[in-house]
């Protein structure tokens, strides 16, 4: 079934793509989050915005990507920002709705207690309301790199320069060539999940408070009704 | 221990909140003027809606007033800059709001780091106030606040409300969110702790138990945000200023009287006592001329043995214990006389024996002392 002798003779290559794979969707994910993260303070901060950029996001969810690279290409050609900018707008959704949902699920006392005490606003939001928000936030990069990385293939509609490890699926495909098409797939589901294992690992580092999950703690979760 | 102690006084001078119609927020506040003198605790009690946490939230600037001023040691809260007179206020609410990824010694020493203290001072004073409020700091200072009991989060909300040793302490139902045994320890506890600190606090409750008891003021507030009555307890419960304030003390003030008093506040009942051995005709004749019928008999040390029925003393002969009857209950000079009367109640007996720390008669307590006790006159005989 599997061409061993291929597999094995492009090793290298693997490598290479794996690199650019990692590459192409780290950008996506470093400029979406910036982006999704300034949003989502404005919409904590100024409620009535946030219907408007949550729809606007929701709404370029929506729209093929193959549509997207369409219509850039006239605009900026077969560069990095034609990958870019579908793969940083398809983060937008999620992780802006993650991280509102982190703040708001602040608790309410928490919050009162801060300023009785004393925090000025911009303490209380990187010494109180940041961590606090950070599982929700973890939990929104998670799938927004999952998803990413999925599309990151896609990019390599734009050529040789650009696709990662979707090189390889779309090579195959015009050549016929199962195993080459597998490897792509396989390689890009496996780094998915290597990725998604490091950030759970990072979110534990991150919230050492979360972790001994005692009887009383649960259901304090629970009834605080974080999802 | 470091130097704690000491307090403000705060004063509360035409203090009115208003919002604006439709607005569904905390109760509105109107014209409120009373002082506390420093180290005093002084509780606002009222219906939900009267203002009371308006009020409070008016002390640390949560809450603007509309009008009116709240001085804190003769200065205009208003004039100060906002945070730097919060972090100089202890603030405990009822939800207590400890900051779930911090621990125990952190979040009791937020103020002293957002006033930049050193981490070791900081870590010194969190052990120091953990002690203070009976949390062991080598086995609760490492926790998260997730890993605590209702009671033990409340004693942390208190330690940390004290950590910048601040003249002037908030606390919004502090105990309001523990069971009833855990809250009257946690409020012994907290009047115990008072007597070292003599903070000046406002504490805000909707008990009247509660107010009665942890307060050395009361302000009554009524729907409104309208000062009914600002006086010590006692008044309170003795001289109700309006109708409101009889109903919201309740039918049985008498008996919450009883509780804020206690025996040795009693005008002095002194018993007839005799020892075993003594000569009876002369123990005879002393009972006779008494109003109270039985004799009690003492031992050496002056402790009470029992008592000897007047018509059961021998006309002759010398006293012995064998015809002694039963003991009746034993007050110390600190049972309020709510405590003592029910004692009499479940004993069935018409008089206690009051006793000294070393065990020794002082005196009879009869159900007609406490109750002459608890007249509205305060008892005056």
């Amino acid at each position: 079934m599997l061409d061993w002798g291929w597999l094995s003779s492009h090793l290298g290559a693997f490598a290479d793509r794996t690199v650019q794979h990692i590459y192409l969707a780290a950008i996506a994910l470093l400029v979406g989050f910036l982006i999704a993260f300034a949003l989502a303070l404005w919409a904590v901060r100024r409620p009535r915005v946030y219907p408007p950029i949550n729809g606007l996001a929701g709404i370029t969810y929506t729209l093929p990507s193959l549509v997207l690279f369409a219509a850039l290409i006239p605009i900026t050609g077969l560069s990095l920002l034609t990958a870019e900018v579908p793969l940083v707008l398809y983060t937008q959704v999620i992780l802006i709705r993650n991280i509102v949902a982190g703040f708001q699920a602040v608790p309410q006392d928490v919050l009162e207690a801060a300023d009785g005490m004393g925090y000025r606003r911009d303490q209380r939001l990187r010494r109180v309301e940041l961590p606090l928000a950070v599982p929700l936030i973890v939990a929104g990069v998670r799938i927004a790199s999952v998803s990413t990385i999925g599309l990151v293939t896609i990019t390599g509609t734009l050529g040789d320069r650009f696709g990662g490890l979707g090189f390889f699926i779309f090579e195959g495909y015009t050549r016929s060539f199962a195993t080459e098409i597998l490897a792509g797939a396989v390689l890009s589901i496996v780094l998915a999940l290597v990725v998604d294992t490091l950030l759970v690992a990072v979110q534990r580092r991150l919230t050492p408070w979360t972790r001994p999950p005692t009887l009383t703690t649960s259901v304090r979760v629970m009834e605080s009704g974080t999802p | 221990m470091s130097q704690q102690g000491g307090g403000a006084t705060v004063t509360f001078e035409h203090v009115t909140k208003r919002y604006d119609p439709g607005v569904k927020g905390p109760g509105a506040v109107n014209d409120l003027s009373f002082s506390v003198p420093a180290g005093k605790i002084c509780v606002l009690v009222g219906p939900s809606g009267c203002g009371k946490t308006t009020s409070l939230k008016m002390v640390n600037r949560l809450i603007e007033p509309t009008s009116g001023r709240i001085l804190i040691d003769g200065v205009d809260a208003a004039t100060r800059e906002v945070t730097e007179l919060r972090r100089g206020i202890g603030y405990v609410i009822q939800q207590v709001g400890l900051f779930p990824h911090q621990t125990i010694a952190e979040n009791v020493a937020v103020v002293p780091r957002l006033l930049g203290w050193s981490p070791a001072r900081q870590r010194e004073r969190a052990d120091e106030l953990l002690g203070l409020v009976g949390l062991d700091p080598a086995r609760y200072g490492g926790r998260f606040p997730s890993q605590l009991s209702g009671g033990e989060r409340q004693r942390v909300g208190v330690a940390r409300a004290l950590a910048a040793d601040p003249p002037l302490m908030l606390m919004d139902e502090p105990f309001g969110a523990v069971d009833p045994i855990v809250r009257e320890r946690l409020q012994n506890e907290f009047l115990r702790l008072q007597q070292d600190l003599a903070k000046t606090i406002l504490f805000v409750t909707h008990d009247i138990d509660e107010a009665i008891k942890m307060g050395d003021l009361v302000a009554v507030m009524q729907a409104g945000g309208v000062l009914a009555q600002f006086a010590p307890p006692e008044e309170l419960l003795a001289q109700p200023a309006s109708d409101f304030v009889a109903r919201f003390v309740g039918a049985d003030r008498g008996l919450k009287r009883l509780s804020l008093m206690r025996v040795r506040d009693l005008p002095p009942h002194p018993a007839v006592t005799a020892r075993p051995g003594d000569d009876a005709a002369g123990a005879r004749r002393r009972i006779l001329a008494d109003p109270f019928p039985y004799l009690l008999l003492v031992d050496r040390q002056d402790s009470p043995i029992g008592w000897l029925d007047q018509r059961a003393i021998p006309t002759s002969g010398t006293l012995t214990a064998d015809e002694a009857r039963s003991m009746s209950p034993l007050f110390g000079p600190e049972t309020t006389l709510k405590d003592a009367l029910s004692m009499l109640l479940d004993n069935e007996v018409q008089a206690g024996i009051q006793v000294d720390r070393t065990g020794r008669a002082i005196g009879l307590v009869t159900a007609q002392d406490i109750a002459s006790a608890a007249r509205p006159d305060g008892g005056a005989t």
